[in-house]
């Protein structure tokens, strides 16, 4: 009721920017001219947001103060994914080597900022994750998704969908399991060592675009092409519940390290390209409790830092940091 | 410079083709010749897209009587990169509609079937439009092939008279930044007559091993 209250609103008043009571505009980082913000991880301790950049050049930025803290710029390969481990200790980053559809990952160590691993037998990747004790490092790219242990640098695991690509990765809190988002409209769950399957669910229609393990690993948040966000048994793959009637193409969901709440990001079905809705849920009432519609920006990347919700919106060469309680 | 027919000639001459057959030598190279020609490149690849549906019933005929946009018919044949036929493939591809929109809540413009035993495919459907927001990606018609032996074929079609071509494909192509060679951008047929135009495509599709 909420967000309908919401685009009504909009509708009337026309591009209002911001529709959610809750959502405070924290900061506002001004790049350099010409340049804009394509993706952007923020760490969960909400100290840093690193940012892909249309140069090529990866920035990291203080999430408080909105000082450019590093630039990373690797040659100038274009950075394809980036994310950081949940202790804020390392960014892996992702890079298309441009000409021989190759790519390579960077580990950096975020206080060093040197370079504490790299993986180049790879097709470039546009997924990563970390397993939650910062041990492994997971790559989704268009055919394949590898696991990698850091400290041996060795393959884990390759998994591959029958066809098409994962969209999205997700460790299980123990790192044990890999749940995928696949294009062929399934949600998969493997052992993230052998990379044999544990389930795949049956019942979505339309590709799933994003997967989230829960903190205690007893369910999936997925959501996609079905404006559905749908809570899935890691066992059997089965829909425990979906909350149906969502806004838009479910983007991305990240998961309150509580269990409690859900951060949607939302993609326009009409427009593609628009991305710049999100919504807060309450998982144990099924409603949205918070909402957020700016027109114009795009919405690239968030993270629970706490007890709120951290966001970026780019538009031009400008980078808004904005949280939700 | 030396023909292909001169080096298996010359291969003949040296023992690394060694002619085991009653017939002539010529006839032999000759048909080896032949059957080199029928080696096929497989289709490129292109992404899956984001709205895959599955369950996709199995119909040919993807559009309904009275709907707005150019009629378009698709058609070619399977093969595998022996030149051979496929006669077990299944077909599943899916498209907007004229206007730009996937169908997410039925399966309007998606369609699924299996080939004849030629290798042969046949959709009916309407020109797909751009998508609405205005970004660079070309009208498309989505492909998954699936035969029996061989690598599953996620790919697209194009059109050679998509504006954003500006009538030179093979110079334009990659304006669209999905598009990495201009091999499935295909030339469109128009037939019929100015009050019932109708476009036709081909597009011959070729699967690898596994």
């Amino acid at each position: 009721m909420r967000l309908n209250i919401a685009v009504v609103l909009l509708l009337c008043c026309g591009p209002v920017a911001v529709s959610a009571q809750t959502a405070q505009q924290e900061k506002t980082i001004n790049l350099p001219a010409g340049i804009s913000v394509e993706a952007a991880s923020i760490s969960r301790t909400g100290n840093l947001i690193a940012t892909i950049c249309s140069d090529h050049v990866v920035r990291v930025w203080s999430a408080r103060s909105g000082e450019l803290l590093r630039s990373l710029d690797e040659n100038r390969e274009p950075p394809s994914a980036l994310q950081f481990s949940g202790d804020g200790r390392l960014l892996g980053v992702a890079y298309e080597i441009v000409g021989y559809e190759k790519g390579v990952i960077k580990v950096f160590d975020t206080d060093s900022w040197k370079v504490q691993h790299a993986f180049a037998d790879s097709l470039p990747m546009y997924s990563l994750t970390f397993s939650p004790d910062g041990l492994r490092l997971a790559g989704a790219g268009d055919f394949d998704t590898n696991v990698w242990e850091l400290a041996s640098r060795k393959k884990a695991a390759t998994i591959s969908p029958p066809f098409g690509s994962s969209s999205s990765i997700s460790f299980s809190p123990d790192g044990r399991w890999l749940a995928s988002a696949d294009g062929d409209a399934f949600v998969r769950v493997h052992d993230a060592n052998s990379g044999s399957m544990r389930s795949a669910t049956k019942d979505l229609l339309l590709e799933p675009m994003t997967v989230a393990f829960s903190p205690d690993g007893n369910w999936l948040l997925t959501g996609g092409a079905d404006k559905t966000i749908s809570m899935i048994d890691p066992d059997n793959g089965k829909v425990l519940r979906a909350f149906p009637k969502q806004p838009g193409l479910v983007w991305s969901l990240d998961v309150s390290a509580d269990g409690k709440q859900a951060a949607a990001v939302y993609r326009s079905a009409e427009r593609f390209l628009d991305i710049n809705q999100l919504a807060l849920w309450d998982l144990a009432k099924g409603t949205a409790i918070a909402d957020f519609q700016k027109p114009g920006v795009t919405i690239v990347g968030g993270a629970f830092v706490g007890d709120h919700y951290l966001f970026t919106a780019a538009s031009g060469n400008e980078l808004t940091v904005w949280s939700i309680q | 410079m030396l023909t292909r027919r001169d080096i298996l000639h010359k291969s003949v001459a040296l023992g690394s083709v060694v002619i085991a057959s009653h017939f002539s030598a010529d006839a032999m190279l000759a048909a080896f010749q032949e059957k080199e020609k029928q080696l096929r490149k497989p289709t490129p690849p292109n992404p899956l897209g984001p709205f895959y549906k599955r369950l996709t019933p199995m119909k040919d005929m993807l559009c309904a009587p009275g709907d707005r946009g150019m009629p378009l018919t698709l058609s070619g044949r399977v093969f595998n990169t022996r030149g051979d036929v496929v006669p077990d493939a299944t077909i599943e591809i899916w498209q907007t509609n004229h206007q730009g929109y996937y169908d997410l809540d039925g399966y309007r413009y998606r369609g699924k079937l299996q080939v004849n035993k030629s290798g042969g495919y046949r959709f009916e459907s309407v020109i797909p439009g751009h998508y609405p927001d205005k970004s660079r990606i070309c009208q498309h018609v989505h492909y998954v092939v699936v035969a029996p032996g061989l690598k599953t074929l996620v790919t697209q079609l194009y059109f050679a008279t998509d504006p954003v071509f500006e009538g030179d494909p093979t110079k334009n192509y990659a304006r669209d930044p999905l598009i990495e060679t201009p091999e499935l951008i295909r030339p469109v047929m128009l037939t019929g007559d100015p009050n019932e135009v109708h476009a036709e495509v081909q597009f011959e599709l070729c699967l690898e091993h596994l």
